[in-house]
C-alpha cells in the first residue's frame, strides 16, 4: 500500500507529500529520536508527536516511507519545507498514536 | 538518548575526531539546574560551520548527510527548558566548548545515567588523549584526571583492563566532600 493510500484510509491531513507512491510495509511509533533512529525500519510509517527539524533527519536516516504527527501536532516552522526538500512524506492526524497504530495494523 | 551519558559519549567523540589532546567534561548540579560542559583543544570550527552545527543535516561524517550528536543534545536540553551553547576557535587557542543546561525537575529531563561507563569507554577508545572529568553536586565532588593517572601509572597504558575497571569503580564510589 502506498503512503497516499494509507493517508486517505486513515483520513490524514497532508502537510507535504513529495513521494506519494512510497510503499508502506510496516509501522513504528516513538518520540525518543535516538531510540527511533536505531529501530524504525525502511518503509515503515513512523508515528510521533515530535515536531522539530530532527524528525526529518531521523526519517531520512531510517528511510521510513511516511511520518505521521499524532494528536494534531503541527510541525515547527520550516520543517514542512525541509521534508519537501528531502523527499519525506509528512502528515498529521487528530488521533493519538495508539489509535493510529491500531488502524494502520488493520491496513497492512 | 535515554541517558545524558550517551550524549556525552557522542559529543566527546567529536572532540576526539577534532584531534583534541585534552578533553574536559564537567557536570555541575546546583539545585534543579544541571550544567554540562565539554571542552576540547581540538581543531575547532570556523564561524560558518559553527552556525549550522546544530542542524541535523550537517556533519563531519562522510557516510551520511546528517549528524545527530549536537542536535540531539540541544533537543535534550531544550525539552527541559534549558539550552545549548557552543563556542569554538580555529586560531592559536583552538578548541571547542559545548555547554548544555538542563532543569532536572522537568519531567522530560533524562537521567544522567552511567557516566562512569562513559568515561571508561572514552579512555579505552582513546588511551593517549587526556580526559579531565569533574562531577560536582551539592553533596560533593567526583574527579578523574588521566594526566594525574599517567604520572602514577608510568608506562602502564590507560586501556589496560584493570585500569579501566578502576576508573569505573572510582567514579561509582561516593563523592568526596569538598572542603
Amino acid at each position: 500500500m502506498t503512503a497516499s493510500e494509507v493517508a486517505s484510509l486513515l483520513s490524514l491531513k497532508s502537510i507535504c507529500v513529495p513521494a506519494p507512491e512510497r510503499e508502506v510495509l510496516g509501522g513504528y511509533t516513538g518520540d525518543l529520536l535516538s531510540w527511533v533512529m536505531g529501530r524504525a525500519k525502511p518503509d515503515d510509517a513512523w508515528i510521533t508527536i515530535m515536531s522539530n527539524q530532527n524528525i526529518a533527519a531521523v526519517a531520512m536516516l531510517t528511510d521510513v516511507s511516511m511520518v505521521i504527527l499524532a494528536e494534531n501536532v503541527a510541525p515547527d516552522a520550516g520543517v514542512a519545507e525541509l521534508c519537501e526538500a528531502k523527499s519525506i512524506n509528512l502528515f498529521s492526524s487528530e488521533l493519538p498514536a495508539y489509535e493510529l497504530c491500531v488502524k494502520l495494523e488493520k491496513l497492512i | 538518548m535515554k541517558e545524558l551519558s550517551l550524549n556525552i559519549l557522542d559529543i566527546a567523540k567529536n572532540s576526539v575526531k577534532a584531534g583534541a589532546t585534552l578533553i574536559e567534561i564537567i557536570i555541575e548540579d546546583a539545585g534543579n539546574r544541571r550544567t554540562l560542559t565539554i571542552k576540547d583543544n581540538g581543531c575547532g570550527m570556523d564561524e560558518e560551520f559553527l552556525s549550522v552545527v546544530t542542524d541535523p543535516f550537517t556533519t563531519t561524517r562522510t557516510t551520511r548527510s546528517v549528524g545527530m550528536g549536537l542536535p540531539l543534545l540541544k533537543l535534550a536540553a531544550e525539552q527541559t527548558g534549558g539550552s545549548l551553547g557552543i563556542t569554538s576557535s580555529t586560531g592559536a587557542d583552538h578548541g571547542t566548548t559545548v555547554t548544555a543546561t538542563f532543569f532536572t525537575d522537568h519531567l522530560d529531563c533524562v537521567p544522567l545515567g552511567d557516566y562512569a561507563g562513559t568515561m571508561s569507554t572514552l579512555v579505552q577508545g582513546s588511551p593517549d588523549i587526556d580526559f579531565d572529568f569533574i562531577y560536582r553536586t551539592d553533596s560533593g565532588l567526583k574527579y578523574l584526571s588521566t594526566a594525574e593517572m599517567r604520572e602514577i601509572l608510568g608506562d602502564v597504558p590507560l586501556d589496560t583492563p584493570d585500569v579501566l575497571l578502576w576508573i569505573e569503580d572510582s567514579l561509582n564510589a561516593p563523592p568526596e566532600e569538598e572542603s
